[in-house]
C-alpha cells in the first residue's frame, strides 16, 4: 500500500497496530534452581507493592452467528494501584471480559474486580473491587502509584514485569520518539512514545507499566520483537483519562472532525496562494456533526494555528515538552470536551478566526460501527434470513482473500459513509446470511445485500427493520435491497412459523434479535 | 476454482524429459488403425506460434516475447480453425503438417476471443490444397465415444485420446474470463497443445478441444468447444467481419420461494425467472425491469431456474440469444405485475462488458505527461498492476454490478508517477482513478488528451476520485520536464491512444 500524505483527525485510520505486545505464548523460562551458597544471606527479591497481576477472561460474540459467543480466551496483565483502590489497565486488557480478576504478585492471593470506567479508543480502562474484608486485605499492602507526565525524549524508563514469585523484572528502554499513532480501534490518533530495546517475555502480556523513579509514565502498546520497536500509551492520555473519570460522568478524548493534507510541496503552495515559508495545511474535509463543522471550519480553508499554536506546513505545531508533534494531539490529548477552542484559517486570502466548543463522536454516531466491546452485534431474524447493520469489526473478519464482490462493495460503504448518510441512514443494515428455513427457499445463497426498504417503509436502522416487519399488511413481506436480486418476497405466515422452529432449533437461536 | 486455460502452452524449453515414453498397448479391435501415411488426419496440423505478450506496467514498451505452440485442422480451402488463445498476441505462426516438417508462415483471418476460436490461412496455399478438409457433425450424446486428436506436450508428432461425452452444460470460457458458451465436457485425455484440435466422432469433428482443470483440481475433465459454438462463429465472419456475441445484458434470478411465486404471479406450472438486474445500456434496458419475470424466448418457455428445453437438452436461456447475431431479434414474453406482455427485442453486443475480459492482440494504450502515466481501467491492467487501492478494486469489481460504466465508460487509472523534481510529491498518488483534469471530466483516455490540451490556467490541476486532494503541477515545469522524463525513462512516444 502507499502511503499517502493524509492525516486523519477522526475515523478512517489507515495504519494498522501491530500484535499486543510480548506473545502470550511465550514459554515460561525455566529458572536455574536458587544457587544457595553457603555462608551468604539469599539473595532480596525485589518487589513493587504498586503492582497487581491482572486475570482477564474474554468473550465475545460471534459477528457472524451473533446469537452465540465465541470460546472464551485468557488475557494476563499487570494493573497499576493508583489512588482510592482502584487499578489501572489497558482497555484491551478487558475487553469482552466476563471475569476478572486481580492477583497479588508475591502471595498469589486472588480477588475479583469489575470495570469502573473504559476507554476503548484510548485503550485504558479502571478496575474495582467491591469494598469487603477481603479487599481490604488484599489492598493493606499495596501503595498507589503516581503518575508522571514530565517524560521527554531521550529519558530512560522501565517496563516492569513480574517473575514466578512476584520479583521485579525490568527492561530498560530510551525514549525515541513522541508521535501520534491511532491505538488497537478504528479511529483518530493519540500520542505516544517510541522507544527501541529488547523487552524480555514473560507471561503477562496485556498490560504492562513503564515507570521512572518509581511513577508511571505510562503502559505498553505494542512491542514488536522484529524491529525491538516498543511503543508506549503515553502518561499524558492516563492523566487525561483519569481526570475525566473523577469528575463523574466521562466524556472521553474530543476531536475536530477533520482532514488536512500537507502543503510541503512547493506548487501545490503556489497553487493554494500559500507564501514559501507560510504555516498552514488543507483543510480537505470537514466530518459533518464534527466539533471543526459546529465551529464553521470549511472544506478548501487553510489551517493556520490552534488555541494560538500555530500549525506548520506538515500539520505539526511546537509543543513545548515533545518538540513537533501532530495537531491532533492539541485537541485529542490536551483537550476536554467541552472546552472552548479557537481556531485561525485563511479563507479566500483573509484570516478568520473561528470559534467553537469540543465535542467527541462517539461510536454510535458513525454509521458504520468503528469498534463494539462488551455488547452483542444487533440483529433482527425474520424466517432464516438475518439482518445486521454494518460494523468495521464484521468487516475485519474477513480474510485479504475474501474482500471481493459483498465484501468490497461494503467496505467500500464502510471508507465512504456519507452518501448513506445523507440519505439519512443512522446505520447499515444489509443482509447479512440467510439460514435454511422453507420460507427462505431459494434465498440461501444470498448475503452481503443493503437494505433499502422492507414493506414500503425505508430503513434507516435496524429498529426501523423491526418495525417494518411488524407493520406488514399483506401477505407476504417485501424486502427491498440496494443489490441483487433487488427485491425478496417472505411469507408472513411462512416466516412466523419458522421463527418460532428458529428459537431453540438447530441453530441454537435464544432470541430472534438483539436491538438494545 | 478456475478453469486454467489449457495454453501455458507447451512452453518451448519445457521438455518433458521425466515423461518416458510407454510402450503403445495394443489398440482393441473396434478402433480402427489410422495410417498417418494415408493422409486422412494430414489435415489436423500443428501450430507453432511466436508471441509478443504486451506489458501493461511499461505500455510503451514492446513486451515479453514468448511462444507456443496448439492444434488446428483444416476446414475449408485454405482455412484452418483453431483456438484464439493459440494465436493471441502471435507475431509469427507456422503450421506444421505431421507428415513434413517443413514449417508454413499462416496469418489470422478471424479472430473471435469471446469463444476462443480463431480462422487462420497459409501465406501460400499451394501445399496444402490436395489435403481433404474435416467436416462437422452434431452435438454427440452422453457417453458415447470420443476422439482427440492434436499436437500435446509429450512428444512432436500428432497424438490421439479417447473418451466419452462426460457433460454437456453452458461453462466459463477461460480465454476472456468473462464469457460462458455451451462447452462440452469429455474424459478423453486433454493436454496443453491439444488446445485448437479437433474431437471427433465418427470421422467428423463434434467440437474444438479448449481447456480443461489441472491434475491438482479434478481429472478427466476436459473441455471442448460444440459445434453450434463453431457454426455460429463461422456464421459471423461471412461477412467478412467478426460482430461478436450479443447479449441480454439482464440478470436472472430463480423463483424457487413460495412467496416469491405468489408475489410475482407465476403459475404452478414452473414457468417463469425473475429479472435481478438489467444493464441501461444492454438490449433489454428499455424494455424489462428489475421484478418482471421473463415467461419465454422465442417461444420456448424458460423455467424458474432460468432454463430452456432447446434441441433436447436443458441449457440456459442465454442460449437462444447465444445463438443470434447483432441485429437479430428475440421474441420475449414477460410478466409485470401480474400482467402478461410480448415485445420483440432487436440484440445488440454489451460493450462494458468486454473491458472486464481479458483483452488480446491489441497495443496497450497510455498518456504520459510530465511523468505522470495514464491508463484506462482493465482486466489487462489489473493483473498486470496488482492494484490494492480500494476505489480502483471498487471501480473495477462493481462495473457492472453498480452500472458505473454510464457515468465513465472506460475509467482512467494515474498508474504510475515516473520521479522527477517535478512530480516528487504526487508519486504517492499513483493506483488511483482520475475524476477531472483541468475541469474536464475523465470519462475516457481521449478526455485525458483533450484535458491536458487544455491550457488557459498556470496549474495541471489532477482531481482524483475519493482522493481529498487534488494534484497540481505548474504548467511551465511540467512542459519542461516532460522531454526530460521522457528521455530519462526510455519512452519514444508519449501516447498510444489506439488505431482510429
Amino acid at each position: 500500500m502507499k502511503l499517502s500524505p493524509i492525516f486523519l483527525f477522526l475515523a478512517l485510520g489507515a495504519a494498522t497496530l501491530s500484535a499486543q505486545t510480548p506473545e502470550t505464548e511465550a514459554p515460561k523460562k525455566k529458572r536455574a534452581p536458587a544457587v544457595a551458597e553457603v555462608g551468604s544471606a539469599p539473595q532480596q527479591v525485589v518487589q513493587n507493592n504498586s503492582l497487581v497481576r491482572v486475570n482477564a477472561t474474554s468473550q465475545p460474540y460471534s459477528l457472524h452467528l451473533p446469537w452465540q459467543k465465541e470460546s472464551p480466551s485468557s488475557r494476563r496483565g499487570l494493573g497499576v494501584v493508583l489512588a482510592g483502590n482502584r487499578v489501572l489497565v489497558t482497555g484491551q486488557m478487558v475487553a469482552d471480559a466476563t471475569y476478572i480478576e486481580l492477583e497479588l504478585p508475591e502471595k498469589g492471593q486472588k480477588i475479583s474486580a469489575k470495570v469502573v470506567a473504559v476507554d476503548y479508543e484510548a485503550n485504558l480502562a479502571l478496575l474495582e473491587s467491591a469494598p469487603s474484608d477481603k479487599q481490604k486485605a488484599f489492598f493493606a499492602g499495596l501503595k498507589p502509584m503516581a503518575v508522571d507526565s514530565s517524560t521527554r525524549i531521550d529519558d530512560k524508563v522501565d517496563i516492569l514485569q513480574t517473575g514466578r514469585v512476584g520479583e521485579l523484572i525490568k527492561s530498560e528502554l530510551r525514549i525515541s520518539k513522541v508521535m501520534t499513532r491511532r491505538y488497537n480501534v478504528e479511529g483518530s490518533g493519540f500520542l505516544v512514545y517510541e522507544a527501541n530495546n529488547i523487552v524480555r517475555s514473560e507471561a503477562n502480556s496485556f498490560t504492562l507499566p513503564v515507570v521512572k523513579s518509581g511513577k508511571l509514565v505510562g503502559l505498553l502498546l505494542s512491542y514488536d520483537s522484529k524491529n525491538q520497536v516498543t511503543t508506549i500509551l503515553p502518561a499524558p492520555i492516563i492523566e487525561h483519562f483519569l481526570k475525566d473519570v473523577a469528575d463523574g460522568s466521562y466524556e472521553g478524548f474530543p476531536s475536530l472532525g477533520m482532514e488536512l493534507q500537507t502543503t510541503l510541496d512547493e506548487q501545490f503552495r503556489d497553487f493554494l496562494g500559500l507564501k514559501p515559508d507560510a504555516p498552514g495545511v488543507l483543510i480537505s474535509m470537514v466530518m459533518k456533526g464534527g466539533s471543526a463543522e459546529k465551529a464553521g471550519m470549511k472544506k478548501g480553508d487553510i489551517l493556520v494555528a490552534i488555541n494560538g499554536f500555530v500549525i506548520d506546513s506538515r500539520g505539526d505545531y511546537r509543543d513545548p515538552q515533545f518538540g513537533a508533534l501532530s495537531s491532533s494531539h492539541l485537541v485529542r490529548g490536551r483537550s476536554y470536551v467541552g472546552d472552548k477552542v479557537e481556531i485561525q484559517v485563511i479563507r479566500e486570502g483573509k484570516e478568520v478566526t473561528l470559534k467553537g466548543e469540543l465535542t467527541r463522536r462517539k461510536p454510535d454516531d458513525f454509521l458504520v460501527l468503528p469498534y463494539l466491546f462488551d455488547k452483542g452485534p444487533r440483529y433482527v431474524l425474520m424466517g432464516g434470513l438475518l439482518f445486521q447493520e454494518l460494523s468495521h469489526p464484521y468487516l475485519d473478519a474477513f480474510g485479504e482473500e475474501q474482500r471481493g464482490g459483498a465484501i468490497l462493495r461494503l467496505s467500500r460503504v464502510a471508507s465512504h459513509p456519507d452518501k448513506y448518510e445523507e440519505e439519512g441512514r443512522k446505520k447499515l443494515v444489509f443482509l447479512s446470511l440467510v439460514l435454511p428455513t422453507p420460507s427462505a427457499q431459494g434465498y440461501d445463497k444470498l448475503g452481503g445485500q443493503v437494505v433499502n426498504k422492507v414493506n414500503g417503509r425505508a430503513i434507516k436502522d435496524l429498529n426501523d427493520l423491526n418495525e417494518a416487519f411488524k407493520s406488514v399488511k399483506d401477505t407476504a413481506h417485501v424486502i427491498e435491497l440496494n443489490d441483487f436480486p433487488h427485491i425478496l418476497y417472505l411469507d408472513t405466515a411462512n416466516a412466523a412459523n419458522d421463527n418460532k422452529r428458529l428459537l431453540g432449533g438447530a441453530y441454537r437461536i435464544g432470541s430472534l434479535m438483539r436491538l438494545e | 476454482m478456475n478453469i486454467r486455460p489449457l495454453l501455458p502452452f507447451l512452453a518451448l524449453v519445457l521438455l518433458p524429459s521425466a515423461l518416458c515414453a510407454q510402450p503403445a498397448p495394443v489398440p482393441p479391435a473396434a478402433n480402427p488403425a489410422i495410417d498417418t501415411a494415408s493422409g486422412a488426419w494430414e489435415g489436423i496440423v500443428n501450430i507453432d506460434v511466436s508471441v509478443l505478450v504486451p506489458d501493461y506496467r511499461e505500455p510503451w514498451n514492446a513486451g515479453q516475447p514468448s511462444g507456443g505452440s496448439g492444434t488446428g485442422f483444416l476446414i475449408g480451402k485454405n482455412r484452418f480453425l483453431t483456438n484464439a488463445h493459440v494465436v493471441s498476441n502471435a507475431t509469427r505462426i507456422l503450421i506444421r503438417t505431421t507428415n513434413d516438417p517443413e514449417p508454413h508462415p499462416a496469418r489470422i483471418v478471424h479472430i473471435a476471443h469471446d469463444c476462443d476460436l480463431a480462422l487462420i490461412e497459409a501465406e501460400d496455399s499451394s501445399h496444402f490444397e490436395k489435403l481433404k478438409p474435416l467436416d462437422f457433425g452434431g452435438i454427440p450424446q452422453l457417453n458415447t465415444e470420443v476422439i482427440a486428436i492434436g499436437y500435446p506436450i509429450g512428444g512432436d508428432r500428432i497424438s490421439v485420446t479417447r473418451g466419452v461425452v462426460s457433460r454437456i452444460d453452458f461453462r466459463p470460457y477461460s480465454h476472456t474470463s468473462v464469457d460462458s458458451h455451451l462447452a462440452i465436457q469429455v474424459d478423453a485425455a486433454i493436454n496443453p497443445g491439444n488446445s485448437g484440435g479437433p474431437v471427433m466422432q465418427e470421422g467428423k469433428v463434434v467440437g474444438v478441444a479448449f481447456q480443461g482443470f489441472s491434475g491438482r483440481v479434478a481429472q478427466n475433465v476436459g473441455y471442448m468447444i460444440p459445434v453450434p459454438v463453431i457454426k455460429r462463429f463461422l456464421k459471423d465472419i461471412e461477412d467478412g467481419r467478426y460482430d461478436h456475441y450479443v447479449d441480454l445484458a439482464a440478470s436472472d434470478f430463480p423463483i424457487e420461494n413460495p412467496a416469491q411465486a405468489k408475489a410475482l404471479g407465476t403459475g404452478s406450472d414452473g414457468v417463469g425467472v425473475m429479472v435481478g438486474d438489467v444493464e441501461p445500456q444492454g438490449s433489454v434496458g428499455d424494455l424489462l425491469k428489475i421484478g418482471d419475470v421473463i415467461l419465454s424466448i422465442d417461444d420456448n418457455p424458460v423455467m424458474n431456474n432460468g432454463l430452456v428445453r432447446f434441441e433436447g437438452e436443458l441449457m440456459d436461456m442465454n442460449e437462444i440469444v447465444e445463438r443470434k447475431f447483432a441485429g437479430d431479434t428475440i421474441k420475449l414474453k414477460y410478466m409485470r405485475t401480474g400482467k402478461k406482455l410480448e415485445s420483440t427485442v432487436t440484440l445488440k453486443r454489451f460493450d462494458p462488458y468486454v473491458r472486464l475480459g481479458a483483452q488480446y492482440n491489441q497495443r496497450p494504450r497510455y498518456i504520459v505527461n510530465a511523468g505522470l502515466v495514464f491508463q484506462p481501467l482493465d482486466r489487462n491492467l489489473m493483473d498486470a498492476h496488482q492494484m490494492r487501492d480500494d476505489t480502483v478494486n471498487y471501480v473495477f469489481d462493481n462495473f457492472l454490478t453498480d452500472k458505473l460504466y454510464v457515468e465513465r465508460p472506460e475509467p482512467v487509472v494515474l498508474t504510475n508517477v515516473l520521479p522527477d523534481e517535478v512530480n516528487t510529491w504526487i508519486t504517492p498518488y499513483a493506483h488511483s482513478i482520475v475524476d477531472e483534469i483541468n475541469g474536464v471530466k475523465i470519462k475516457t483516455l481521449k478526455d485525458v488528451e483533450t484535458a491536458l490540451a487544455k491550457k488557459d490556467k498556470p496549474f495541471i490541476e489532477i482531481v482524483l476520485l475519493e482522493k481529498n486532494r487534488p494534484l497540481v503541477l505548474k504548467r511551465e515545469l511540467a512542459e519542461a520536464a516532460h522531454e526530460r522524463i521522457m528521455k530519462t525513462y526510455n519512452i519514444l512516444e508519449a501516447s498510444y491512444l489506439g488505431d482510429e
